[in-house]
């Protein structure tokens, strides 16, 4: 995470700095907070913690961008609300199920639009 | 440690006359029979069907792998009805259960007869796992020109996490809720599977092979009639191990059938055991023959993932047979699935070795890609082991517990070495 965290650290002194209107594209800095929290607890044992994936579960990076692009963001909630986690699927509420696909857009530098939109990357603007 | 006395493998496969006789072969160990190890007099008269056999230390230490997958069970059995989507015909393939390895041949037989008769030249192939890639490849040989869309292919797919052997009617179905035509229907997939699999014996890299497995038993075999299921009707759910449906003895002409081994032929450190022929499927050499046919006769294929049904209406093929195992759950909403977690844990190959075990809920087969021990019920669960769980994600502990069954097995062992 400490790398991804830095990532976002300095593009969010970038965002302050240039005035961008990027943050406005991202999703707001306490559900991405909330979401990396998620991540670790309920998903980092099998996707790694660096979404890295392993031999049998895909990272949740590279591809995942490229099955998901040009999906609208809804059906990726619904995805991960139905399937996962895989041992328990159907218990992230909807906040959590939102924060948590907030942050996998976010770490893939992908803005939160109703869309998956890969063309439009963006740094998300928190503090970590 | 071995201990005991020593016997170079030539003396035994030499009738074992001479026993007592001291090692010839460095590093060869062989069991004999636990009757024999007392060292009477007896030893000489080697029984006829002794088997001799290399011991086996698998330790944790040699752990190369430890596999977990889930097992897609429905209580009606493998959904293979026909659904639209569109201007698309969807032929389901999936929910084999523990079982789709060993019905892939049957089921793909039954789903391309039903395609077939749609007059297309066309299809499409869902799924690049045992059940997808044996559809496509009996697509084609019925004449079809096949594309197979899959998210992975075989090597990644949930179906190399299995045990892989002839387990036909291993958590198939539940027996009421399937109802006797699944039956029928099992036994024409059982039969056409069987078949195929024997096309695949004795070829080079050994792909498809009979191997003796060894069930072990502490108490005496219980054969008596099975318990009967609990009152009422299960549903989807099973609720104990006679629910599961158990169809065997329908094939039971075709199928090498298991013997009692004598006390006085037993090599192992169980007093009780039985032999029979079990045909299993090496994954490396065989999927890779497999996934060879397939783009020999002309097959592609596409890597793809699919979110909704919808998705498929962008296809070009109409005609889509669709194999997505486990996952059909996510892809195509089907809450019919029911997920059965199971786990094995792979070593070194021990080609010397050749042989299963079946001990204390572990089993282990000498494959030539490795020696695989699976946890398939150490806790007295029968077949609700994994029922309902979908934690997919390898549990070293369970390794170790199955492991320590043959490794505790083998130290009790009145083994002879060299
Ligand atoms: C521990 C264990 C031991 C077993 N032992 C045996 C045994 O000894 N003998 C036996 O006969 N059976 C055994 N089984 C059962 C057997 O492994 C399964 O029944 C079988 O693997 C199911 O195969 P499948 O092709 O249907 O599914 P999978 O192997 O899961 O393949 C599904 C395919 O569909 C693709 N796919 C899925 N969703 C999508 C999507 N949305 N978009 C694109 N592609 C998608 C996947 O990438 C994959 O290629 C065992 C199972 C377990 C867990
Ligand atoms: C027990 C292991 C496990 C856990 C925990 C887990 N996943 Fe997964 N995940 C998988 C597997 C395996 C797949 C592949 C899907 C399949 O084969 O059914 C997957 C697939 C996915 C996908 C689809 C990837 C793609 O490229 O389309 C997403 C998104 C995802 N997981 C998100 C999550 C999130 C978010 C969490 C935590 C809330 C989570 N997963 C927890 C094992 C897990």
């Amino acid at each position: 995470m400490t790398m991804r965290t830095k990532g976002t650290m300095a593009a969010c002194m970038a965002a302050l700095t240039l005035g961008m209107a990027s943050a406005a594209a991202a999703a707001p800095c306490a559900e991405l907070a909330h979401g990396a929290d998620l991540y670790r607890t309920a998903c980092a044992m099998c996707h790694g913690t660096r979404l890295e994936g392993n031999f049998e579960t895909p990272a949740l990076t590279g591809r995942f961008v490229a099955n998901w692009a040009g999906a609208p963001v809804s059906e990726l909630e619904a995805y991960v609300h139905r399937a996962m986690p895989l041992m328990a699927p159907g218990t992230l509420s909807p906040d959590d199920t939102r924060a948590v696909v907030a942050f996998l857009l976010a770490a893939n530098d992908l803005p939160h639009g109703r869309t998956v939109r890969v063309g439009a990357r963006t740094r998300s603007a928190c503090p970590s | 440690m071995d201990t005991g006395r020593t016997l170079s493998r030539r003396s035994v496969f030499a009738g074992g006359a001479a026993l007592g006789a001291t090692a010839m072969m460095a590093g060869e160990h062989i069991l004999l029979p636990h009757a024999a190890s007392a060292g009477d007099a007896g030893d000489a008269l080697a029984p006829p069907h002794r088997p001799h056999l290399v011991p086996m230390h698998p330790r944790v230490d040699q752990i190369t792998d430890i596999k977990v997958c889930i097992r897609p069970f429905r209580a009606a059995g493998p959904r293979l009805d026909v659904e639209r989507i569109g201007d698309k015909t969807v032929f389901h393939n999936y929910g084999h259960g523990g079982s789709g390895w060993s019905l892939s041949w049957g089921s793909a037989n039954l789903v391309v007869g039903k395609v077939a008769a749609t007059l297309n030249r066309k299809v499409a192939v869902i799924g690049c796992g045992i059940v997808g890639l044996t559809a496509a490849l009996t697509a084609q040989r019925a004449g079809f020109d096949v594309t197979i869309y899959t998210r992975d292919l075989l090597p990644h797919t949930r179906s190399v996490r299995a045990n892989g052997s002839w387990t036909p009617d291993s958590r198939i179905a539940l027996t009421q809720t399937a109802g006797p035509a699944f039956a029928d229907q099992w036994e024409q997939m059982a039969r056409f599977s069987w078949a195929t699999y024997r096309t695949y014996l004795g070829l080079p890299g050994a792909p498809i092979m009979f191997e003796d497995n060894y069930i072990l038993s502490d108490k005496p075999f219980d054969d008596g009639p099975a318990r009967p299921a609990p009152a009422g009707t299960p549903g989807r759910m099973p609720r104990a191990t006679e629910d599961f449906a158990t169809y065997g003895s329908r094939i039971r002409d075709i199928i090498p059938a298991v013997e009692d081994i004598p006390a006085a032929e037993n090599p192992f450190a169980a007093p009780h055991a039985r032999r029979h022929s079990l045909m299993i499927y090496n994954f490396g050499a065989y999927g890779h023959l497999l996934l060879s046919e397939f783009h020999q006769a002309g097959g592609r294929i596409v890597i793809r993932s699919f979110h909704t049904p919808q998705d498929l209406t962008s296809l070009p093929e109409k005609v889509i047979i669709n194999c997505p195992g486990y996952a059909a759950r996510d892809w195509w909403r089907d809450d019919s699935l029911v997920p059965v977690r199971g786990q094995t844990a792979w070593l070194p190959p021990h080609p010397e070795a050749p042989y299963g075990l079946d001990y204390r809920g572990a089993a282990l087969l000498s494959k030539t890609d490795g020696v695989m021990i699976q946890a398939v019920d150490l806790d007295g669960l029968g077949e609700m082991t994994g029922v309902g769980n979908s934690f997919e994600h390898p549990d070293p502990a369970e390794a170790a517990r199955a492991i320590g069954v043959f490794a505790d097995l083998f130290a009790r062992m009145p083994m002879v070495g060299g």
